[in-house]
């Protein structure tokens, strides 16, 4: 076993994002967007075919990685997610004419960034992998160059995501200097020695918890999603939203899980912050009537749901496995979600409103279920994976006897089931108003979003194959 | 395997619905024959039931979560056994009769119709308490969707409202379920099945039982609905179409009734005792108030929606007196309930169809007219004010007899409630006769001199609610016979904290 061979599936979608650039230059417009998406899907197809190839038993390059379960289950979330997103763009990329090269070469690109962060088993992997993540999807956001929206989607994604990872590094110094080592584990041992926190550990939990809780978007650190979200083109919020949220909590998970020994610390901290946020989250996406702003601040609210697991770190596999399964399910029914407002072409980058759903169902049927779908498994509602996926969290929050933290999130759901069901009400029960926008449905669209919708049911009656892997990539991760 | 073919028929049937969907008049054939074989596939589940046995029949069990010990497993027993057929029959005359009534968007209609089916025969098997979450979650899209769609001017108002109400409570209901399973054993032991959890519910401290048995209670008071928790259902009834409105009060109502006799008294012995004066009290507040909120009610649907409150009041009263008659009146009550108003609000909606008028002061003589139509009104009317004779009456004079019987050491006993019960009936006497004579008697308004009586069709839906209606007026022995044994094990767990062993 090689090194290199460890990491042959981040090298099979570098490579890919490399020859897709060079393939945009060589083909023309049309061929580029028949075969570029191809290209992009064959290249994440044989990475998730290398992937059960390169488990390793020791970290590689002198420390700096690890391949275990953790790492397996991650990289193929992020393949997938970027597979769907793939699949959805073409019609769309085609129609506003957006650089097609690009585009996917960003995704990809994005997606090592995400992979890197969960092999990482030392801070500056860590970083870089955060770093090489976030950067393609302040592009993407910006990818509409003349529209301002988009403009400023990128501008404010990009301010603050520098902003937050300028403290997150200054918090993985001030971790170094606690603890004498950037690797995960001398930093576990390290803080179990010195017994209890010193005021220097909690300047350094503090400025981490805040550069990780702006890549997750945690409230009071989630200004720039909304804003990102709606700006960015469609079909590149349907995958920021997911990879770079899960990318974000793999991160999470690794430091936190290092920070171990502060446990008594960080849990009513995190406890505290998932309750404001998914509140936060549910109460402003309440008043949306832009579906894409709603379903961003839905996003937010997510995030309160997978920390409120983090939190129940102390619960064991449990909660890691809750995490993991989480952001499985989030990442395919948001993207989805989103991906749905692709049926509809409204002008610039702005999303459908609620009006213009109406009779959607009617409009296009398929469209109509198929957000539907995603929807009800927004809410939590059963046979959805979203569903189960609740389930697994309040598993572990309440073990941890977190039981007001329980309380909160079905509450949350509650609420936030209003403004799904909205939705639900304008697709299904109104009727078409004049000068609704053009549907747009491709047949690539519709049969990758029916195949995700297919997965979230299926996921949601028999999640027993997903849940016991996502509870074997927790091993590592509790030590 | 019968059970599981009550789950899936109403699946399987999807697919020949959705393969004519292209003619209307095939799905709707097609509709009425799945339903028709559910019905028949929940008679043999009634045919092949030991009478006499307090225990599960007929059980099924599969691994269905081994990583968290939640399996597929159904049953019934002497209670459960009997909501399958009323489900499947009030479910084969919403359909037969929809078929005259729906005119747009038919396929759908029918798809969330089944769907709807395969919640509600769930809830009534389900032996797990993560599959019973499930059904009865599943129970919530498809008549989110019947009363959005199809319904009446404020539709999306009331079925919001309806779907919020209800999520509210199952939400907390789910977090009180993880709690149970987390304090079921330890870990790589624990469980959600029902008997596992009763045998082993010595585990369940006072305290637990308290908050959890509040979790629950909720729920299912919302569900039920109990008072104050009903203000969603005079809106989701009065805007649901005629089979939505059947289907609400004839069995969704009734999963929270079941709900507490299944799982909150013989889990919760301790959580029963400490909300049993609340649960009381609110229960006589409910049956006095729907019972006077009725009566004062213009619109025709609007009055049988809030009979329902007072009705239900009766359930829940009759249950937690704790013995042997309240409990058996409830049960009654909840299966009369279900023919009876799921009757009454058939013939509202006939009424509804005929003269698109539903206000009370806009009808009148309509007995003139429709001599087919009264007499069934007026048996349905008087079964469900309670005359001796007719099934209403069984429920009622139980659950009164079980109110005066109810003696607690501390608190108001039953000659406080059982009186102020017993003034309900009166009211109901009242409001429904009142309601009876302005709809049916008096002159006929020139607008209705030409509107025909019953059709086949819609004598072919009500017959069989008759004919039950007086069958079990008259002779309710073998119902009570089917019930009481495992009624009386549940009474046994509730009442005595010690009871564990033995539970099968």
């Amino acid at each position: 076993m090689t090194d290199v061979q460890g990491v042959l599936p981040e090298i099979i979608v570098t490579l890919t994002a490399m020859l897709v650039l060079l393939g945009e230059s060589i083909l023309d417009r049309d061929e580029g967007g028949t075969w570029l998406p191809v290209l992009t899907a064959t290249g994440l197809v044989a990475a998730l075919v290398a992937g059960p190839f390169t488990m390793a038993p020791t970290p590689l390059f002198g420390g700096f990685l690890t391949v275990d379960t953790f790492t397996t289950f991650f990289r193929d979330l992020f393949i997938v997610l970027a597979l769907v997103a793939t699949a959805v763009s073409p019609s769309y990329l085609r129609r506003r004419g957006l650089p097609i090269g690009e585009y996917y070469a960003l995704i990809l690109f994005s997606t090592v960034g995400a992979m890197t962060i969960a092999l990482a088993s030392d801070l500056i992997t860590l970083f870089l992998g955060l770093e090489l993540m976030t950067i393609p999807i302040y592009v993407l956001a910006g990818m509409q160059r003349r529209d301002r929206a988009s403009n400023e989607a990128a501008l404010k994604y990009f301010l603050l995501g520098a902003f937050s990872s300028a403290l997150l590094l200054y918090g993985f110094v001030w971790l170094y200097g606690v603890t004498g080592t950037t690797d995960f584990g001398g930093i576990t041992a390290a803080l179990r020695s010195a017994g209890p926190a010193s005021g220097t550990t909690i300047v350094a939990l503090a400025l981490v918890t805040v550069g990780l809780g702006f890549k997750a978007a945690v409230v009071p650190f989630h200004q720039w999603t909304p804003d990102a979200y709606d700006g960015a083109p469609t079909p590149a919020t349907a995958f920021m939203s997911v990879a770079p949220k899960a990318a974000a909590f793999a991160a999470i998970l690794q430091v936190f899980g290092a920070l171990a020994p502060l446990q008594a610390d960080w849990t009513t901290a995190l406890a505290l912050l998932a309750v404001v946020t998914m509140t936060g989250g549910n109460v402003v996406a309440v008043a949306q009537r832009n579906v894409k702003r709603m379903l961003a601040y839905s996003s937010v609210a997510h995030t309160g749901y997978v920390l409120a697991a983090v939190a129940a770190f102390r619960a064991g596999d449990s909660a890691v496995a809750g995490v993991l399964f989480y952001l499985a399910a989030y990442g395919l029914m948001n993207l989805g979600a989103f991906a749905c407002l692709l049926f509809l072409d409204t002008e610039g980058t702005r999303g459908a409103t609620l009006t213009e759903l109406s009779g959607l169902a009617k409009r296009h049927p398929l469209a109509g279920l198929l957000l539907a779908v995603f929807l009800v498994s927004l809410a939590g509602i059963p046979p959805t994976i979203g569903f189960v996926a609740k389930v697994f969290v309040l598993q572990p929050v309440l073990e941890a006897g977190l039981t007001w933290l329980a309380v909160a999130i079905a509450l949350n759901a509650a609420l936030a089931a209003f403004y799904y069901l909205r939705v639900v009400v304008h697709v299904y029960m109104y009727d078409a108003e004049e000068g609704a926008p053009r549907l747009v449905p491709s047949w690539l669209l519709q049969a990758s979003l029916a195949l995700t919708a297919v997965a979230v049911v299926a996921l949601g009656i028999v999640p027993n194959a997903l849940y016991a892997w996502a509870l074997e990539a927790a091993a590592p991760l509790v030590r | 395997m019968i059970l599981s073919w009550l789950v899936l028929i109403p699946i399987l049937g999807l697919v020949p619905l959705l393969a004519v969907s292209r003619s209307e008049r095939a799905v709707k054939i097609v509709a009425v024959a799945v339903t028709l074989v559910e019905l028949a596939a929940s008679l043999v589940v009634l045919a092949s039931f030991q009478v006499g046995e307090a225990g599960f029949q007929l059980r099924e069990s599969a691994e269905w979560l081994p990583s968290l010990g939640i399996r597929y497993e159904l049953g019934v027993d002497g209670i459960s056994v009997l909501f399958l057929p009323l489900t499947t029959l009030l479910t084969a005359i919403s359909v037969l009769y929809s078929t005259k009534t729906i005119k747009t968007r038919v396929t759908e209609f029918m798809v969330a119709f089944l769907l709807l089916e395969v919640g509600m025969v769930g809830i009534f098997m389900a032996l797990d308490l993560f599959l019973f979450y499930v059904f009865f979650e599943l129970m919530l899209v498809p008549m989110y969707l019947i009363i959005g769609i199809w319904g009446g001017q404020r539709r999306i108002y009331a079925t919001l409202k309806f779907v919020l109400f209800t999520l509210a409570g199952s939400l907390l209901m789910l977090v009180a379920i993880v709690a149970v399973y987390l304090a079921s054993g330890d870990e790589g032991h624990r469980t959600l099945s029902l008997p596992a959890l009763i045998a082993g519910r010595g585990r369940f401290s006072a305290d637990f039982q308290f908050w959890v048995f509040l979790a629950f209670g909720l729920a299912f008071a919302i569900k039920l609905p109990m008072f104050p928790f009903h203000t969603w259902l005079p809106d989701a009834h009065v805007e649901a179409p005629t089979a939505g409105s059947i289907i609400l009060a004839g069995i969704l109502l009734k999963a929270g009734g079941y709900g507490f006799l299944r799982f909150a008294l013989p889990l919760f012995p301790y959580g029963t005792q400490a909300w049993l004066p609340a649960i009381i009290l609110l229960s006589v507040i409910g049956i006095l108030y729907g019972a006077i909120v009725s009566t004062v009610q213009k619109d025709l649907k609007k009055l049988v929606a809030y009979s329902s409150v007072a009705h239900m009041g009766f359930v829940t009263l009759g249950i937690f007196v704790l013995n042997l008659q309240g409990a058996m009146g409830a049960v009654l009550q909840m299966l009369n309930h279900g023919i009876v108003t799921g009757a009454l609000f058939l013939f509202v909606g006939i009424q509804y169809e005929k003269t698109h008028r539903r206000t009370i002061a806009d009808l009148g003589g309509l007995a003139n007219r429709w001599p087919l139509y009264t007499t069934f009104f007026m048996v349905f009317t008087l079964a469900s004010l309670g005359l001796p004779g007719l099934n209403g009456f069984v429920g009622e004079f139980l659950v009164l007899l079980g109110t005066f019987a109810f003696n607690p050491p501390t608190g108001l006993g039953g000659f406080f409630w059982g009186p102020l019960a017993g003034i309900g009936v009166i009211l109901a006497a009242v409001y429904l006769l009142w309601m009876f004579q302005r709809v049916m008697f008096g002159p006929l308004r020139e607008a209705y001199q030409k509107l025909p009586d019953l059709t086949p069709l819609e004598v072919a839906c009500a017959l069989p609610l008759l004919v039950l209606t007086v069958a079990l007026g008259v002779f309710p022995q073998p119902v009570i016979a089917i019930i009481e044994p495992s009624l009386a094990r549940i009474l046994a767990l509730a009442t005595d904290p010690g009871v564990t062993a033995a539970f099968r």
